[in-house]
């Protein structure tokens, strides 16, 4: 049967045209104009920039904060769904809307939190200065800056996951004798794993990018605490276009390369029979 | 008495799911609960098997006081009304996971496990369905190696949540009859949940009858069929 609305051929071409215009212009002409204006100054200077001190500095401390990022969120984000599905308690649909806060405020305001808490002047600053611990301004307090930004990215695809699955097999699994580490890793986890990936993948994509809060607790401080969207921007402040765009490519290949991981996963959630191990 | 339940109560928030419920299921008999829907017949089996908490009464499995262990370490055998096969093994791993689950010192190795495992896909009478995953089982086989993954432990009581209850009346007959086969065989102690009063006379050596949370009356078949105990019996056992 056809619905006269969405089947009128103008209709259709215009919603799908204005779709296509809008990714055109704001994604992929974009995404070509890094590359394009990366490789305005020559292979040479794209790679001489690349491997200059003040990038490579900042390739490391964002692969670095994204290495211990990414296994934090995804450790939360396992124990928060797991905690929300499988135990009663209080104050619950709080908890899942508490963990979503990161996506609501501006990252700066999660950045400025931790300046607040942990500044010169801060709650505990006068306590670490004692102690001699630098966390703002170093790269603890990038990770914490990170952290906060990315942390309901595994959470919140795993919690209506578990819940649609319900305890029913881990129930079945206590019966049996399996003691909890038994249970999770036998039982739970093999039941989330894609949806954990998924979640790390989303998690990374984002913890690399981050700017916002990542700037105000860095400090800009010179081939120490710049990650790569903050060197881009020094870059661009203090150099010009050329180098900004080289390292913005890089930043953008790196995100490419995510894509194409979570559609190949998404591709295999589509196809429940590849996801068997056996 | 295998297995002792002694005054039991449960609520959950305002609601009396169970009120002081006491009974005793005999070394190798097979008991059936027949109650009505929501007069909390899966609530007190999982309390028995250590899923749910009671906020008063004790339980205990051949004389040992069990109240206070967790489910994992009652180990009874307990097949759901909905059968809650493991989706993501075979039939073959789901039956095996009681033996690999076992600590180190009791598990059997990978030949013994596979000749259980074989024997009870026999049992069930499944013995070429090891490779097959429980998506691409009917419902009735489904049930079976729901039993079989619940007797590879060699649990000492058998618990049973309305083992047919979602299967025409054909594969029900016959699973029943499998099942009074099965237990005249093992006399493994057995407590079996139905709201379906011909099921509970036919199969069990005695029925307890239940409504809202406590206990109307037990007794054997016969004895319940001629002397009702109260107008709810009476009516419910349509004498
Ligand atoms: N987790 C729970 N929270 C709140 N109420 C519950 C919970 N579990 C069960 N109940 C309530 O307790 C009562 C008994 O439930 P139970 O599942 O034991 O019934 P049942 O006799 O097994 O019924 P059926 O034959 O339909 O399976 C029901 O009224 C149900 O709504
Ligand atoms: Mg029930």
């Amino acid at each position: 049967m056809k619905r006269a609305t969405s089947d009128h051929w103008l209709m259709r071409y215009l919603f799908i045209g204005v779709m296509f215009a809008f990714i055109v212009i704001f994604l992929i002409f974009p995404v070509c104009v890094v590359l394009i204006e990366a490789l305005q100054g020559g292979l040479k200077f794209y790679f001489n920039t690349l491997l200059s001190t003040h990038s490579l500095t900042a390739i490391r401390l964002t692969l670095l904060v994204a290495l211990a990022v990414v296994p934090l969120n995804t450790i939360f984000g396992i124990c928060a769904a797991w905690a929300v599905t499988h135990f009663k308690f209080r104050g619950k649909g709080l908890l899942i809307s508490l963990i979503e806060i990161p996506l609501w405020v501006s990252p700066v305001i999660g950045g400025l939190v931790f300046a607040l808490l942990f500044g010169r002047r801060g709650w505990l600053g006068p306590w670490l200065d004692d102690h001699n611990i630098q966390i703002l301004f170093a790269y603890p307090g990038i990770v914490l800056a990170t952290a906060f930004v990315t942390f309901p990215f595994v959470a919140r695809g795993l919690i209506p996951l578990m819940q649609a699955q319900g305890s029913a097999e881990e129930e079945a699994a206590l019966t049996l004798g399996a003691n909890g580490w038994q249970l999770f890793w036998r039982v739970s986890f093999p039941k989330i794993k894609w949806g954990v990936l998924y979640g790390m993948i989303l998690c990374n994509a984002r913890a690399m990018g981050e700017f916002g809060a990542v700037s105000v607790v860095a400090g800009n401080i010179e081939d120490q605490t710049n990650t790569m969207p903050l060197q881009i921007e020094q870059y661009y402040l203090n150099f010009g276009l050329p180098q900004a765009f080289t390292l913005a490519s890089l930043l953008l290949i790196l995100s490419v390369i995510t894509l194409a991981i979570k559609i190949g996963l998404e591709w295999r959630r589509l196809a429940p029979n590849m996801a068997r191990p056996h | 008495m295998s297995v002792a339940v002694s005054h039991i109560s449960k609520r959950f928030e305002t609601f009396a799911a169970l009120r002081n419920v006491s009974l005793e299921v005999k070394t190798g008999e097979l008991l059936a609960l027949l109650g009505p829907s929501g007069s909390g017949k899966t609530t007190l089996l999982r309390i028995i098997a250590g899923l749910e908490i009671p906020d008063e009464g004790r339980i205990s499995f051949v004389g040992e006081d069990v109240t206070e262990k967790s489910a994992y370490e009652r180990k009874a055998g307990f097949v759901f009304q909905a059968y809650a096969l493991f989706q993501h093994m075979t039939v073959f791993e789901n039956i095996a996971f009681g033996l690999r689950v076992l600590p180190r010192k009791k598990r059997p190795n990978a030949q013994a496990v596979t000749k259980r495992v074989n024997e009870l896909l026999e049992l069930i009478q499944l013995p070429e369905f090891g490779h097959r995953f429980p998506s691409q089982l009917s419902g009735g086989q489904r049930q079976r190696v729901a039993l079989a993954r619940a007797l590879a432990i060699e649990p000492r009581v058998l618990l049973l949540d309305e083992p047919f209850g979602a299967l025409d009346a054909k594969v029900r007959k016959d699973l029943r009859n499998w099942l009074r086969h099965f237990h005249d065989q093992t006399h493994l102690t057995s407590l079996f949940v139905t709201h379906d009063q011909e099921e509970a006379f036919e199969l069990a050596d005695r029925v307890v009858v239940f409504n809202e949370g406590s206990i109307q009356q037990i007794g054997v078949p016969s004895e319940l069929r001629q002397n009702p105990s109260n107008e709810f019996v009476r009516t419910f056992l349509e004498v």
